[in-house]
């Protein structure tokens, strides 16, 4: 497992230089309260995340819960849901570390293989994890407005970061459109 | 590679938890002190072939012994090879500042060194004299701020420390 330090490291070793471009590394330095924010706000809401994700994709496909679909006994739910923490836990990981070796190496390596031998969908598995990427850009954000949560809008404080921590919004998405790439 | 990230990270994948307050507080601790060991990592990088050559020197100078023949730094490729093993000790300093701890040097220093050099006949004594000298060569405003020589200065102890 590489963090984005170590990560400099061992492609500075391959070439056995000094790790002498710093830019980037001081970037995550310079903006590593905003990352503690974001991972914290997926931590926080994971429960909430999830569940959502997971019914979302079942209202979109009402099959999946019916006699024969792959979410209908309790069992097989509880599965996806499992596995749906699971996805998410290992993207927060990635953020946290400022890259994606852990996802790769501990979550979606042999992942499609396993998903295909179980006879997992895995068009129903993007749809849940194109949800959780728009629910971890939403968090991240934390820019609420009326046209989405209308009359439950509910503002929490006032600005911190002017640019509403786009980078971080960038790089978390990027992990699970790696996951989707994985998948599909 | 072990730091703190991926120390915390693993930590919470085995007991199969997100990260919680107390993982985020430990990275951050981690991040407080980069600043400093950025800019230790910065200078070393920028003055790595001076510092090694420099460090060379001051151990050849009070181990003059090594020049004869049948000794350490007898010829021209004997000596190029023994400021290379300075300089590979510095790169490996380089590395830690980076990842804000020892793993490099451990992992590709230290592990099997004194096999290695025993193998070889290499005295250890000659590398903790340059590295002794790089410590005490490090001058706080001039070379780099207070805080990264405190950083570098730890990391040159470290690997004097594994030497002897």
């Amino acid at each position: 497992m590489l963090d984005a330090f170590s990560k400099a490291v061992v492609s500075a070793d391959a070439s056995t230089s000094c790790v002498s471009d710093l830019s980037g590394l001081k970037a995550y330095v310079a903006s590593g309260n905003r990352r503690l924010d974001a991972v914290n706000a997926i931590a926080s809401n994971a429960c909430c995340m999830v569940s959502d994700a997971v019914a979302g994709m079942i209202c979109e496909n009402q099959g999946l819960i019916q006699a024969g679909g792959n979410c209908y006994p309790n069992r097989r739910m509880a599965a996806c849901l499992r596995d749906a923490e699971i996805v998410l836990r290992y993207v927060t990981y990635a953020l946290l570390a400022g890259d994606a070796s852990v996802l790769d190496d501990r979550c979606l390596n042999g992942l499609k293989e396993t998903y295909a031998a179980l006879g997992v969908p895995t068009t129903s598995t993007v749809r849940a994890v194109q949800i959780m990427k728009a629910q971890a850009a939403a968090h991240i954000k934390d820019q609420p407005s009326e046209s989405f949560a209308g009359a439950k809008l509910r503002k929490m404080g006032t600005i911190v970061t002017e640019d509403r921590c786009a980078s971080l919004v960038a790089e978390a998405s990027s992990y699970f459109d790696r996951v989707i790439a994985a998948l599909s | 590679m072990k730091s703190v990230v991926t120390t915390v990270i693993a930590a919470a994948d085995a007991a199969g938890r997100f990260p919680s307050t107390s993982d985020l507080e430990s990275v951050q601790g981690s991040i407080q002190r980069a600043a400093a060991r950025m800019e230790a990592a910065e200078k070393l990088a920028a003055n790595i072939d001076n510092v090694s050559k420099e460090a060379y020197d001051a151990c050849i100078k009070k181990y003059g012994y090594l020049n004869n023949s049948g000794e350490a730094n007898e010829t021209q490729v004997k000596k190029d090879k023994c400021l290379r093993d300075i300089k590979h000790y510095m790169r490996l300093i380089n590395y830690c500042l980076v990842v804000g701890g020892t793993g490099p040097l451990d992992e590709w220093g230290i592990a099997g060194g004194r096999e290695v050099y025993r193998a070889l006949d290499l005295p250890t004594a000659p590398y903790v004299e340059a590295l002794r000298f790089a410590r005490t060569r490090g001058c706080a405003p001039r070379d780099m701020s207070a805080q990264a020589l405190v950083e570098y200065n730890a990391l040159l102890d470290y690997t004097i420390n594994s030497l002897s």
